[in-house]
């Protein structure tokens, strides 16, 4: 067992289901179960690679800084896990959310191939291998937006998507060729010590080229225009997966790029980082107040939390340059970064998939349709209201901690200014955060009926909402063992 | 150097054409034109005076490859919006606002 065959794994399974399908056709949940089994697989090799890490993988004969090189930290396999896990609980959903589609063939082998890039990127130990990677996990995912074709919204939204998110790619390969230029490799590890020991302009020349190519994908403020048109576009179940796990790709790739590559203590982009983290957590919490489309809604609150991971980055990096005495502050701040993206990956799944279950019960995405539905589907309707308060960062679930790590590692710079001034925009967005998941839940909760002859959905449905809702919970009580876990990604990150 | 510049004038075109024009089928070339530039920019990083470096190479040759399939790609939406409008042109799809 090798890194190979945790990117190995789905890609056979995609082919494998391409294969079956000549034979048996229309055979959706046949399909599905393929997936979740080479899923599975993949979840066993990641069991046993994780005793192992720091590990890295090399095809014979090319060894680094040569050739193809895989390489796996604990911010590597905490990032797979979650791909793993959203993959396994996801597909599950889509068994019967997808049912009535035809295709699905190419729906499951699309998403294992989106599965299998999303691992990749993780653990790929050079520049270029992470660009061919993410390149496969962007075509899937631009098919899987734009899945049910013969509808306009999906075909737009996808278009929007493709062109803006190449452009994006292409711009983050135009700096990894800066990086190349100035180092003359593309090996991690490499790079990072060829690297010179004080800073050049075209170091930041390519910070910035990668913080906006890949910024992309993260949905950063002012690139994030795509995403709310995507979510909603997309099926329930890839909404989920977009918003849990593919827009964290691009936050795993910019802080691996800026921070194992470049180094906070070389370069200072941490200021850079603090102003688009907060610029993008203030537009996306103000926008998603006029949204009616719920999931246009839980969209614009994806963006939201993407800056407060940007911001806990940026809060890193400013410390590693600005003041190293404090450097245990810089420690503090990415644990809490990490532990966001868990929560959010966890929460966001559950929000998305909660809301799928009631728009394939009443076929629609309008939020005034959707009042009083918790009468009709108890069980959907609080697993969203504890994702939602979660999100919102109500203790005591998981995303108040996060959150509170966040502020906690800001307020112990409170000489600096800048920190300051961030606490305060940060806490008051959180609040904001609350009010207005609260008042969703208020909408779904406490109004009469309008739905009158929902149902609640069936097991299939059911099951993986109820898993993610227990999953909120559980990392809260299992909480000294989750900060373990978010403690070694910062240690794997600054070194 | 001048190849280096050379690649990003072709950035700059591709981003140019992309944001003014309307017509499908053109922003797509006008990705093309950036992927094209970026791999220039990666072949002339290589040179070091004697000889060009052959990872460059093969890494822009995969480049290549993934360049067609985005555009594959991108044409396979053209289609598919162009059943449903009956034209080609970006701005039919306008019925999405932020």
């Amino acid at each position: 067992m090798s890194l190979f065959d945790l990117v190995l794994f789905p890609i056979v399974g995609a082919a494998g289901i391409v294969a079956i399908s000549s034979v048996v056709k229309e055979r959706g949940s046949l399909f599905g179960v393929f997936a979740i089994a080479s899923l599975s697989f993949m979840a066993f090799t990641l069991f046993q690679t994780a005793g192992l890490i720091p590990s890295s993988y090399w095809i014979e004969g090319y060894p680094p800084p040569l050739g193809v090189v895989l390489y796996a930290d604990s911010f590597s396999l905490f990032m797979v896990s979650l791909f793993v896990l959203m993959g396994i609980i996801v597909t599950l959903y889509s068994l019967k959310y997808m049912s009535e589609d035809s295709g699905l063939e190419k729906y499951y082998a699309l998403l294992l191939l989106l599965i299998s890039g999303l691992t990749g990127v993780a653990i790929s130990g050079d520049l270029f291998t992470l660009f061919v990677f993410w390149e496969l996990m962007c075509i899937a995912s631009y098919a899987l937006v734009a899945f049910r074709k013969d509808r306009w919204e999906p075909i737009e939204a996808g278009f929007k998507y493709l062109v803006m998110s190449t452009i994006g790619s292409l711009i983050a390969l135009y700096g990894i060729s800066i990086l190349y230029g100035m180092t003359g490799t593309l090996n991690i590890a490499e790079i990072a010590s060829r690297m010179p020991s004080s800073w050049t302009i075209e170091g930041y020349f390519s910070i910035a080229m990668i913080i906006s190519g890949f910024g992309v994908t993260a949905a950063i403020f002012p690139f994030h225009s795509w995403l709310p048109d995507a979510h909603p576009a997309a099926p329930s179940p890839i909404s989920a997966l977009l918003s849990g796990v593919v827009i964290k790709a691009g936050v795993y790739s910019i802080l691996r790029v800026l921070f194992s590559v470049l180094g906070p203590a070389r370069y200072d982009f941490g200021t850079m980082l603090l102003i688009l983290g907060v610029a993008t957590m203030t537009v996306a919490n103000l926008l998603v107040f006029p949204q009616r489309d719920i999931k246009r809604f839980l969209a614009f609150s994806s963006i939201a939390n993407v800056g407060i991971i940007i911001t806990a980055a940026g809060v890193a990096a400013y410390v590693a340059y600005h003041s190293p005495a404090d450097i245990h502050v810089a420690y503090l701040a990415l644990a809490g970064g990490a532990f966001h993206i868990l929560n959010h990956a966890i929460g966001k799944g559950l929000l998305f998939l909660a809301s799928g279950n009631f728009i394939h019960e009443i076929k629609s995405r309008d939020i005034v349709d959707l009042e009083g539905i918790s009468k009709r589907m108890p069980y959907s309707a609080a697993s969203f209201s504890l994702g939602a308060l979660s999100l919102g960062g109500i203790p005591p679930l998981a995303g108040f901690w996060s959150k509170l790590i966040i502020i906690l590692s800001l307020l112990y710079l409170s000489s600096a200014p800048l920190m300051v001034a961030v606490a305060v925009i940060m806490i008051l967005n959180s609040l904001f955060s609350a009010a207005y998941y609260v008042w969703l839940i208020q909408r779904i909760s406490f109004k009469p009926v309008k739905a009158d002859g929902a149902k609640e959905a069936g097991p299939l449905m059911l099951v993986p909402v109820l898993v993610l809702a227990v999953l909120c919970v559980a990392v809260t009580l299992a909480l000294p063992y989750f900060l373990d876990i978010v403690n070694s990604v910062a240690n794997a990150l600054l070194g | 150097m001048i190849y280096s510049a050379t690649a990003m004038a072709l950035i700059l075109i591709g981003i140019y054409c992309i944001a003014t024009k309307h017509n499908m089928i053109k922003i797509i070339i006008g990705i093309e034109i950036i992927c094209a530039g970026v791999n220039l920019n990666f072949i002339s990083l290589a040179w070091d005076g004697q000889q060009s470096d052959p990872l460059a190479s093969s890494v822009v040759l995969v480049s290549i490859a993934i360049g067609a399939a985005i555009a594959a790609f991108a044409l396979a939406f053209v289609m598919n919006a162009f059943k449903q409008t009956g034209s080609s042109d970006a701005r039919k799809l306008r019925r999405l606002r932020w």
